[in-house]
C-alpha cells in the first residue's frame, strides 16, 4: 500500500489527490484483501504471449529454412523450392505411414496422440459404427465418410437424421471432393492462386452424392435445403439453386441468411445487364426481410461483391455507398472484404481517379483486425495496387504498410503470390518515387532478399534508377543480387548493367573501376561457360562485347581484353551485331600502350570486315604511335589498303 | 535544377544535328542539281525542273519534319518543367492559343475535337472539355512516355557525350563536367550528400485528394434498423463450423518462428498443454476416487474364506492390484472376479487338497447356488 503512494507521488498527481488516495490506501489496509479474478488461460496462451516478444528479423531467413549459409534459399524460386522440399518430406513420411501402417501401431504415448496414428482406410467391407461416420465429419475426410455412408446404409443402418444433414453439408461444402490436408501449411501458403478476378466456371458435381442424399431425404428440411443451395452457389451452378429456391418458396420453407447471402453472391451469374441484375438483387433483399431474417457481414460482402464487376461504374459507386450507409445503421462493420470489393468499384483502371482509398485508410488505421470473411486476404494486395497505379502515392502506401505491419495484420497478406505482389508494387512505387540513396537504405537493403526478391522487371526499374541518378558505387551490390536470384542471364538486365557502368566513366574511382571489370568478366565468363543443361544462356550481342571491351580496357587488363577481341573476331557468325567503334577504338590504344602491334593490326582487320570507316585512322594512328617495322606495315596496308601515304 | 537545364539544351542539340543533317542533304541535293548540267540542254532542262520539283518537296518534307519534332519537343519540355497541379489550365490555355494559330500538330487537333464534343454536350463545358482532354492526353502521353521520355532523355545525353568525337564540349557534355564536380566535391567515403534530385515524377494524373464520406450517403432503404428480434434463421452447424474452419486456415502461414510452431502443435494434440499437468488426457479416472483402487477387499467380501491359504493369495492379488497405476477399476474388479470364478471350477481339486475347509465352503456353496440361479 505504502509503494502504492510512492509511485502514486512519483507520478506527480496534483495534491488534493495524493493525500486522497493516501487516506484511502490507509483505509483499505483494515479491508479485506481484494484478490484479482482468475483469468482463465487457454492452452497456448502462454505461447502466444512469448511469441509476441520475438518480432520479424529482416537479416535473417524465414524460420522454416536451415539456418545454415549454404542452405538458405535467395532467390524466389529457390524459396519455393526449398520450402516445398520441406513439405514434401513430410508427405514421404505420411506415405510412409500409410503404406507400412502395421508398424506404427505402438502407441508409446499417453495420452494417444491421434495425429501419429496411421489413418483408418474405409473400403466397402469394413465394420463401421454410426460414430465412425461421426467422427469422419468432424475430421472433415468426405471421401471417407462417403464410402462410410454408403456401407451403412447397404447394411441398413439407421443413420440419425441430424447426422445425414451434417453430411449433406459436408458435402456441399467440399463439393463431394477433400481438399488439401490441414497439415500440409507450405502447400497452402504456395498454391499460387493463378484465378482471374472471377472464376465462373460451374464445378458442381451434378447427381453426385450431396445431391442425392438431398432427393432422398424426406422431409426436407429447411436446413437441408439452405445446405444444397449454399453448395450449389458456391460452386456456381445457378439455375439448380434458382430452380430449388423458387420451389423452397413456394413450399413456404424458411430459408437462412447464408443461403440468401450465396444466391446474391451469384446474382451476376444468373442476370445480364445492370438494371436486371440489381433488380433481382433487390428482390432477393426484400425477400429476406419479409423473412424476418437478419442480414449479417456475408450479406454485406455478398453485396459489395456482386457490385463490384456488375456493370456501369457510377451507378454501382452510388449504390456501394448507399450499402454502406445502410449496413451501418445495422450496426454492422465492414471487414477487410467489404473494403477490398469497394475500392474495387472504384478504382477501376479505366475509370477516372478516385481517392476512396485515403479515406478507407483513415478508417481503418491504427487498429488491429481479425479475419471475418475469406476475401479479407485480398485487402492488402489491392490497395497497394491502387496506390501505385492509381494514385502513385508515396505516403498512403507507407500508411498501408504501416497498417499491415500493426499488431497481427500480418497474417491477413494472405499466401506467397499475394505478399509478393504486394512487395512489388510497393517496391516500384516507392523505387519511382523516392531519391535513390533512401529507396536504397530504408527499403531495398531492408526487404531484399529475406522478405522480398524483386522479379526481373522490378531490377530493371532499380537499375534504370541507378542510371538515371549516376549511382554507380551500388552496382557491384545489385549485379551480386542479380546472380544471386538467378537473373543474370536476363538479357534486358545485362543491357542495363553494362550500359550504366560505361556511360558512367567520370563518376568512377578507381575500386570501382576495378570492380566493372571484374562485373564484366563475369558476365562474359558466365556467357561462355555455361553447362550444357542449362535452359538459360546468355547469348551476348556485340554491342554488349564491345561494352565488355570498354570496361576491361578502361582497367588496362589487356589479357582479358584480348580474350574478348578473339571471341569477337572467331564467332563473327554467331555472334548478332558488332560492337561500337569506340570498344574498338579503345582497344587498340590499348595494343597501342601494351606495344602489341600484331592485336592491334588484328582489331583494325576486324573494323575493316565490319565496315567502320574509322578504321583507316586507327590504322595511321597505330603506325604512327608504334612506328611499324615493315612486316607489320605490311599487313597494316593489306587490311586497310594504302592510307599511311596520305599522312 | 541540373536536368532541367539539361533538358533545355537537349532539343537544342537534336536541333543542331537536324539542322546538321538537313543541311548536308540539302548539299547534296545541289550537287546533284549541279552535275546534271552536263548533258543535253531540253532533257536536261526537263530534268533539272523534275529534279528541282523533287528537292524541293524533299526540302519540304524536311521542314515539317523538323517542325513537329521541335514542337513535340516543345510540348514534352512543357510537361517536364510543370511539375505543379495547376499546369494543367495553363497547358490548356496554351493549347487553346495555339489552336487558334492554328497549327495542325496532332495535340490541337485533339483539343479542337474535344472543344466541339464539349460544346455539343453543354453542361459544364470546362469540366467535360478537362475530363476529355485529361484522358486523351494521359492515354497519349501514358506515366510511361514521361517516365521514359525523362529517364532516356539523360541516359541520351550520356550517349551524346560519348559520341562527340572528341568535337569541342557540347552544351550536355559540359552540364555533365558540372554535375560531376558536383557530385565529387562532397563525395567522400562516408559522405553521401550527393545532391541527387529526386526524380522529378509528375504524378499520373493531377490527384485532387476529395474526401468521399464513406458512411455519409443514403441507405438503401431496404432494412429497417432497429429491429432486434430479427434471427438469421436455421442454422447450418456443419457449414458454419467448416467455414470457421477455412478461416482460421486462411490466417495460419507456416510458423515464423518456434513459438508459432509450438502453438501449431499445440492446436493438433501432438505436445503436452501449458500449463503442464501430467493427468492431461485422463478426464475419466478424475471421476474415480483413490480409495477404488486401493481398497479392492470389498470385491472379496462375498466369496472369499475368511482364512486360508486361498485368503492369502487373494489379499497378495488385492495388494498387487492396489498398486497397480495403469488398470482401471473396472479391471480390477475383473480381475478379482475372473479369480472368483477360477476357484469355484476348481473347487473340487482345492478339497481334495484341503486348502478349502468345510466351513469356508459353504460360503463358495451358497456363491454358487446364488450364482446357479
Amino acid at each position: 500500500m505504502m509503494n502504492i503512494s510512492k509511485t502514486l507521488l512519483r507520478r506527480g498527481l496534483p495534491q488534493a489527490n495524493i493525500t486522497s488516495n493516501i487516506l484511502l490506501s490507509t483505509a483499505t489496509i483494515d479491508d479485506k484483501i481484494e484478490i484479482p479474478k482468475r483469468i482463465p488461460r487457454g492452452p497456448t496462451d502462454i505461447l502466444r504471449a512469448l511469441e509476441s516478444t520475438v518480432g520479424r528479423d529482416p537479416t535473417a531467413a524465414h524460420y522454416k529454412y536451415h539456418d545454415d549459409p549454404y542452405l538458405i534459399p535467395l532467390s524466389s524460386s529457390g524459396k519455393r523450392i526449398f520450402a516445398m522440399a520441406q513439405e514434401a518430406g513430410r508427405k514421404a513420411a505420411h506415405w510412409v505411414r500409410q503404406e507400412h501402417a502395421d508398424l506404427f501401431q505402438h502407441r508409446e504415448a499417453d495420452p494417444v496422440i491421434e495425429a501419429f496414428v496411421p489413418p483408418m482406410v474405409y473400403t466397402e467391407e469394413s465394420e463401421v459404427a454410426v460414430a465412425d461416420l461421426e467422427k469422419l465429419i468432424e475430421m472433415r475426410q468426405v471421401v471417407d465418410s462417403a464410402v462410410v455412408y454408403r456401407v451403412l446404409k447397404e447394411k441398413n443402418v439407421e443413420v440419425a437424421q441430424e447426422l445425414e444433414q451434417g453430411l449433406l453439408e459436408l458435402l456441399c461444402y467440399q463439393n463431394c471432393e477433400d481438399g488439401v490436408s490441414e497439415e500440409f501449411v507450405e502447400e497452402r501458403w504456395f498454391r499460387q492462386a493463378s484465378k482471374g478476378k472471377e472464376f465462373v466456371k460451374k464445378t458442381w458435381k451434378d447427381g453426385d452424392l450431396a445431391e442425392q442424399i438431398f432427393t432422398k431425404m424426406t422431409p426436407k428440411t429447411p436446413e437441408s435445403y439452405c445446405a444444397i443451395i449454399q453448395g450449389m452457389s458456391k460452386y456456381r451452378q445457378m439455375d439448380r439453386a434458382v430452380q430449388l429456391f423458387e420451389e423452397a418458396q413456394k413450399s413456404n420453407i424458411p430459408l437462412n441468411t447464408n443461403t440468401y447471402n450465396s444466391l446474391i453472391q451469384s446474382v451476376n451469374m444468373i442476370k445480364e445487364n445492370f438494371d436486371m441484375r440489381w433488380s433481382l438483387l433487390a428482390d432477393f433483399l426484400t425477400q429476406m426481410k419479409n423473412s424476418n431474417l437478419k442480414p449479417n457481414l456475408g450479406t454485406l460482402n455478398a453485396i459489395l461483391y456482386a457490385l463490384s464487376f456488375m456493370g456501369n461504374p457510377k451507378r454501382a459507386k452510388e449504390y456501394v455507398l448507399q450499402t454502406l450507409a445502410e449496413f451501418k445503421n445495422l450496426g454492422i462493420e465492414p471487414s477487410l472484404g467489404s473494403w477490398y470489393y469497394v475500392i474495387l468499384t472504384f478504382c477501376k483502371e479505366r475509370g477516372p481517379v478516385s481517392t476512396i482509398l485515403h479515406d478507407i485508410i483513415n478508417h481503418l488505421e491504427d487498429k488491429e483486425h481479425q479475419i471475418r470473411d475469406l476475401k479479407d486476404t485480398h485487402f492488402f494486395v489491392t490497395a497497394m495496387e491502387m496506390a501505385r497505379h492509381h494514385l502513385n502515392d508515396v505516403a498512403l502506401a507507407r500508411r498501408i504498410d504501416k497498417l499491415l505491419n500493426y499488431g497481427d495484420n500480418y497474417n491477413l497478406i494472405g499466401d506467397s503470390y499475394k505478399e509478393s505482389v504486394y512487395f512489388r508494387h510497393y517496391f516500384a512505387l516507392l523505387c519511382d518515387n523516392l531519391p535513390l540513396e533512401e529507396f536504397m537504405n530504408d527499403v531495398y537493403f531492408k526487404l531484399v532478399p529475406h522478405i522480398y526478391v524483386p522479379e526481373v522487371g522490378i531490377m530493371a526499374e532499380v537499375l534504370n534508377q541507378v542510371d538515371v541518378n549516376g549511382a554507380v558505387e551500388y552496382i557491384p551490390k545489385l549485379w551480386s543480387d542479380l546472380i544471386v536470384f538467378d537473373q543474370s542471364h536476363r538479357e534486358n538486365l545485362v543491357d542495363c548493367i553494362l550500359n550504366t557502368m560505361v556511360n558512367n566513366e567520370q563518376l568512377v574511382t578507381p575500386e570501382l573501376t576495378e570492380s566493372f571489370a571484374k562485373i564484366a568478366w563475369d558476365i562474359y565468363s558466365r556467357s561462355i561457360n555455361e553447362e550444357e543443361g542449362r535452359v538459360h544462356r546468355l547469348n551476348l550481342t556485340g554491342d554488349l562485347l564491345g561494352k565488355i571491351l570498354i570496361l576491361l580496357v578502361r582497367q588496362k587488363d589487356f589479357e582479358k581484353a584480348c580474350k574478348v577481341m578473339d571471341r569477337l573476331d572467331k564467332n563473327q557468325q554467331t555472334i548478332a551485331g558488332v560492337p561500337k567503334i569506340e570498344a574498338l577504338a579503345l582497344f587498340v590504344d590499348l595494343c597501342i600502350e601494351e606495344k602489341v602491334p600484331s592485336r592491334g593490326i588484328d582489331c583494325i582487320q576486324y573494323c575493316t570486315d565490319c565496315g567502320f570507316p574509322e578504321a583507316n585512322s586507327l590504322a595511321v594512328r597505330l603506325h604512327k604511335e608504334l612506328n611499324l617495322d615493315e612486316v607489320f606495315l605490311e599487313r597494316l596496308t593489306k587490311v586497310v589498303g594504302d592510307v599511311f601515304s596520305t599522312s | 535544377m541540373s536536368r532541367i537545364y539539361l533538358i533545355t539544351h537537349l532539343p537544342n542539340n537534336i536541333k543542331n544535328t537536324f539542322h546538321n543533317v538537313r543541311h548536308r542533304t540539302l548539299q547534296k541535293v545541289s550537287l546533284c542539281t549541279s552535275s546534271s548540267s552536263s548533258s543535253d540542254d531540253d532533257t536536261k532542262l526537263q530534268k533539272k525542273v523534275e529534279e528541282k520539283k523533287k528537292s524541293k518537296e524533299a526540302l519540304d518534307k524536311l521542314n515539317k519534319l523538323l517542325l513537329t519534332m521541335t514542337e513535340d519537343d516543345v510540348s514534352s519540355k512543357t510537361k517536364l518543367n510543370l511539375a505543379q497541379p495547376t499546369n494543367k489550365r495553363q497547358k490548356k490555355l496554351r493549347e487553346k492559343q495555339d489552336f487558334k494559330e492554328s497549327k495542325a500538330t496532332p495535340t490541337e487537333t485533339l483539343v479542337n475535337a474535344a472543344n466541339n464534343v464539349a460544346e455539343s454536350i453543354g453542361g459544364d463545358v470546362k469540366q467535360t472539355q478537362s475530363e476529355l482532354l485529361m484522358k486523351l492526353l494521359n492515354v497519349a502521353n501514358g506515366d510511361a512516355t514521361v517516365n521514359t521520355n525523362l529517364k532516356d532523355l539523360v541516359k541520351g545525353m550520356k550517349i551524346d557525350q560519348e559520341s562527340a568525337q572528341g568535337a569541342g564540349l557540347s552544351k550536355a557534355q559540359q552540364v555533365r563536367q558540372i554535375l560531376q564536380e558536383q557530385s565529387k566535391a562532397p563525395r567522400r567515403k562516408g559522405d553521401m550528400a550527393k545532391p541527387r534530385s529526386k526524380s522529378a515524377k509528375s504524378p499520373k494524373r493531377d490527384v485532387v485528394v476529395e474526401k468521399i464520406s464513406l458512411f455519409g450517403s443514403e441507405p438503401l432503404g431496404i432494412f429497417s434498423p432497429n429491429q432486434n428480434d430479427l434471427t438469421e434463421g436455421v442454422v447450418n452447424k456443419t457449414w458454419n463450423h467448416l467455414y470457421d474452419k477455412d478461416l482460421k486456415l486462411a490466417v495460419t502461414h507456416p510458423p515464423s518462428n518456434y513459438f508459432q510452431q509450438m502453438i501449431l502443435w499445440t492446436e493438433q494434440k501432438k505436445i503436452w498443454k501449458f500449463p503442464i499437468d501430467n493427468e492431461q488426457g485422463l478426464e475419466e479416472e478424475k471421476k474415480v476416487y483413490f480409495t477404488d483402487h486401493v481398497f479392492l477387499e470389498k470385491h472379496l467380501e462375498p466369496w472369499c474364506p475368511l482364512k486360508g491359504p486361498i485368503r492369502h493369495f487373494m489379499e497378495l492379488v488385492c495388494v498387487g492390484l492396489s498398486k497397480n497405476p495403469y488398470l482401471t477399476v473396472e479391471a480390477k474388479k475383473e480381475h478379482v472376479l475372473w479369480f472368483r470364478e477360477y476357484f469355484k471350477d476348481k473347487l473340487e481339486l482345492l478339497q481334495e487338497t484341503g486348502a478349502i475347509q468345510e466351513t469356508d465352503l459353504g460360503k463358495l456353496h451358497a456363491d454358487q447356488k446364488q450364482s446357479e440361479h
